[in-house]
């Protein structure tokens, strides 16, 4: 196959998720070398519980996108980051016209401004090897907000607006990107959602939530070189939920 | 270190200028047709080869003109107030540039050559 070489070392941002522990398994198994973010000493020990049995074939940093210090730090040893998959996202519930004005600079700052500057700062370590893969795990929330998630999709669309260009940008230089937005999946946040709205789940056509695994499997696929041709774009990983029209699911 | 000679080498594996030679004087944009992503690729290099911060911005002059506009604006001296924002360039070369913006991009490689001297030199 005419591709990029196989990427091997990545950095995986919000390590501590579920959903990034999946995928930092099957990376492993398949060769892969994580590197994976925390944000504080119990995420960090989330991680080494998790892969525990893996030990010495990953490694964990802090870093925090409203901790300028902590970029540095990420930065600071060996360069090389042959991929980046970005799982991390601060929560902002809240309805637009009730939010607290104090906290919406800081959450955009937090989750835009931080973003596009460690995008800056890892395309450009990217252009130097000649070759990067960037994926963005979005959400279906993105397109299809509930009431209480406009900033939270608003900071999604912003950051899918930044890896789409950087794919679009740096893709002749061998560095391409894909957004890939998870429907409900069995897994943090989805699954306490999950379990307190079991109903929800009729809505989607494929009559199930994902599980993590699988989530962690289409992520492996997209890292491939048989997937440098998805670039530049938004993948729905949704079981078909928002090509339904809300309540058109039976017939 | 040999600035200009390094930095030759590097425009040489970068940008598609085969059979061109590439001096002092050469024009970076209008000589050279370098792009955006060719300016992108010559910073990381410059970044990388000489171990200093490269600000895209100020070592492509980015806003050179932008600069000249607002000194109108403000009513202030062109060259000293040029020379304020692009610290690494002489008040003669400043000159140079401006009786030059007519014709296109000015910037030539001894800018990138000032550029990277000044920030050595921290």
């Amino acid at each position: 196959m005419n591709g990029p070489r196989d990427r091997r070392k990545g950095l995986i941002l919000g390590g501590t998720c579920e959903l990034a522990l999946a995928l930092a398994s099957r990376l492993i198994e398949k060769g892969f070398f994580p590197v994976l973010t925390w944000r504080n000493p119990d995420g960090c020990g989330k991680i080494d519980a998790a892969l525990a049995k893996l030990s010495g074939r990953y490694e964990t940093g802090r870093f925090s996108l409203d901790d300028p210090l902590s970029l540095e730090t990420l930065f600071a040893g060996e360069p090389g980051f042959d991929f980046l998959v970005d799982f991390a996202q601060g929560d902002y519930e809240a309805l637009v016209a009730s939010a607290d004005e104090d906290r919406i600079p800081a959450y955009f700052s937090e989750n835009v401004v931080a973003r596009a500057i460690l995008l800056k700062r890892l395309t450009r370590e990217m252009l130097r090897l000649k070759q990067g893969r960037l994926i963005y795990i979005s959400s279906s929330a993105a397109e299809r907000p509930a009431p209480g998630h406009g900033f939270y999709a608003a900071a999604k669309l912003a950051a899918e607006a930044l890896y789409r260009n950087c794919g679009l940008e740096l893709a002749g230089k061998g560095i391409t990107s894909v957004i890939l937005r998870a429907g409900y999946v069995k897994a943090g946040r989805g699954y306490a959602f999950l379990e307190a709205n079991p109903e929800i789940i009729r809505q989607v056509p494929l009559r199930r939530a994902l599980e993590a695994d699988e989530v962690a499997e289409t992520i492996l696929f997209l890292l491939s070189p048989a997937a440098v041709g998805i670039n530049a774009t938004i993948l729905t990983l949704d079981g078909g939920l928002s090509a339904a029209k809300t309540g058109t699911t039976k017939h | 270190m040999d600035i200009l000679k390094t930095l030759c080498e590097i425009i040489m594996e970068i940008m598609d200028v085969e059979g061109q030679t590439i001096t002092a004087e050469t024009y970076l944009v209008r000589e050279l047709g370098a792009e955006s992503i060719d300016l992108l690729e010559l910073s990381v290099s410059i970044n990388h080869h000489f171990h200093i911060a490269v600000k895209d911005d100020d070592i492509f002059l980015r806003n050179f003109r932008l600069f000249l506009v607002e000194a109108e604006r403000l009513e202030k001296e062109p060259t000293s107030y040029l020379q304020e924002r692009f610290p690494f360039l002489s008040a003669e070369r400043i000159m140079e540039i401006l009786t030059d913006l007519e014709t296109g991009p000015a910037i030539k490689i001894k800018d990138l050559v000032s550029y990277i001297a000044f920030q050595r030199k921290g």
